[in-house]
């Protein structure tokens, strides 16, 4: 949700120390690692709000880039066929709008399902599985020109 | 199924959700359109290759060492006397005998402050310094402890209140603005800290000093956006871990 390493940790210290406070009031009313993905959540967009910068909603992202991803000039020819290579996949996640970057980290690398994912981020079990089919698309494009800019350098 | 259909029910059907008619269709035209095959092969590699990615994300070994310090600083965990190596959670007890028995209305009044804050949207008005006594006081009466005879009845208002100034404690600055005094209640707590166990006041102080700042960045948010849940929420538990730093300062120097 925030892309500066050192920001990162900080923010896992805060979601840790903020478990330990509040264990007590977990009501086994969903999943602990939902309640907990929840809470980090919500450390992550409070001092993101705190900081002055902007918090878009992920309905908002939805309806904002609601569009077919662009298609790059010149990645028609060029397959994904085979392994792709994690860096080059972390840089093209690290490339997403917020809100399609948390869908898929949640369900792709993370491993929630669609309802959990909606509680987490306050959203509809249909917009997440919209958001995380644009954010593969995304994915799809950029690690295509990706790969056409690799192939072009040599 | 042509492949405009293949796109529209792709979010439905790629992660194994099968739906009678529409995947024998969709299973068809992916087997015959090689576009659609490619796109779906690519779809699914993408999503096997990131769960690669997990393992990737531990946080550091110094995160963990923070964490473990700054528990240890609140009073959550200690190192047990005769075992150093392995801390152990402290239970909180909720019957013990006070002798600083105020604070245990401040507790209490702490929490009613932030319920109220939580629960009532306040009109720009009501969220500047000089809260009207009827809106703090009417969220008082749900708690007993608040409204007894023995409690100060002012002393919800001006926690609530102090707690939303910016003349709280001074020490190191948490953001660009000076550390504000602190409030009444606060020096009466640290004084009771030095009496009984002078050696805690600094790391209680420090401990009051990062609440009161959360307290002030938060409640300086809520006043310009009233309308956002999660930062009153966010408030309430600035709130609760303030009266929770004060019950276990109650438990420690008893």
């Amino acid at each position: 949700m925030v892309s500066n390493p050192a920001q990162a940790e900080d923010l896992a210290q805060e979601a840790f120390l903020q478990l330990f406070r509040k264990i007590s009031t977990f009501r086994g009313e969903s999943a602990f690692s939902t309640w907990l993905h929840r809470m980090t959540v919500n450390v992550v967009l409070m001092q993101l709000r705190k900081k002055g910068l902007p918090v878009v909603s992920l309905e908002e992202t939805l309806d904002a880039d609601d569009e077919a991803p662009r298609k790059e000039f010149g990645t028609k020819d060029v397959r994904l066929t085979g392994s792709i290579d994690r860096l080059q996949l972390q840089r093209a996640i690290d490339r997403l709008p917020p809100g399609y970057r948390t869908v898929f980290v949640l369900h792709d690398i993370e491993g929630f399902e669609h309802n959990e994912i909606a509680e987490i981020v306050g959203c509809s079990i249909g917009n997440s599985k919209s958001q995380l089919h644009k954010a593969r698309l995304k994915l799809r494009d950029y690690l295509k020109f990706m790969r056409a800019e690799k192939a072009k350098t040599g | 199924m042509t492949c405009s259909d293949v796109q529209r029910v792709l979010p439905e059907l790629l992660d194994g959700a099968p739906d009678g008619a529409f995947q024998t269709d969709f299973d068809t035209h992916v087997k015959s359109c090689p576009a659609c095959s490619e796109l779906v092969s690519d779809l699914k590699l993408i999503s096997s290759e990131a769960r690669q990615l997990a393992a990737t994300e531990e946080p550091a070994p110094r995160v963990w060492v923070r964490i473990a310090a700054e528990l240890r600083a609140e009073g959550l965990i200690r190192e047990p006397q005769s075992a150093p190596t392995r801390p152990i959670l402290i239970p909180t007890s909720p019957r013990r005998r006070w002798s600083a028995w105020w604070l245990v209305p401040v507790a209490a009044a702490l929490l009613a402050a932030g319920s109220y804050v939580v629960s009532h949207k306040p009109a720009p008005q009501v969220a500047k310094q000089q809260a009207p006594a009827t809106s703090v006081t009417s969220a008082v009466p749900e708690t007993p402890a608040v409204t007894s005879p023995s409690v100060p009845t002012s002393a919800p208002q001006q926690l609530a209140q102090k707690s939303a100034q910016p003349t709280d404690i001074v020490g190191p600055a948490v953001g660009p603005a000076v550390e504000p005094a602190p409030s009444a209640e606060d020096q009466q707590f640290l004084s009771v800290v030095s009496t009984r166990a002078p050696s805690m006041r600094a790391t209680y102080e420090n401990q009051l000093q990062a609440v009161n700042a959360d307290i002030r960045e938060t409640q300086a948010y809520v006043d310009r956006n009233p309308g956002d849940a999660d930062a009153r929420q966010h408030l309430m538990d600035a709130y609760q871990q303030k009266a929770l730093l004060y019950q276990i300062a109650l438990d420690r120097i008893q």
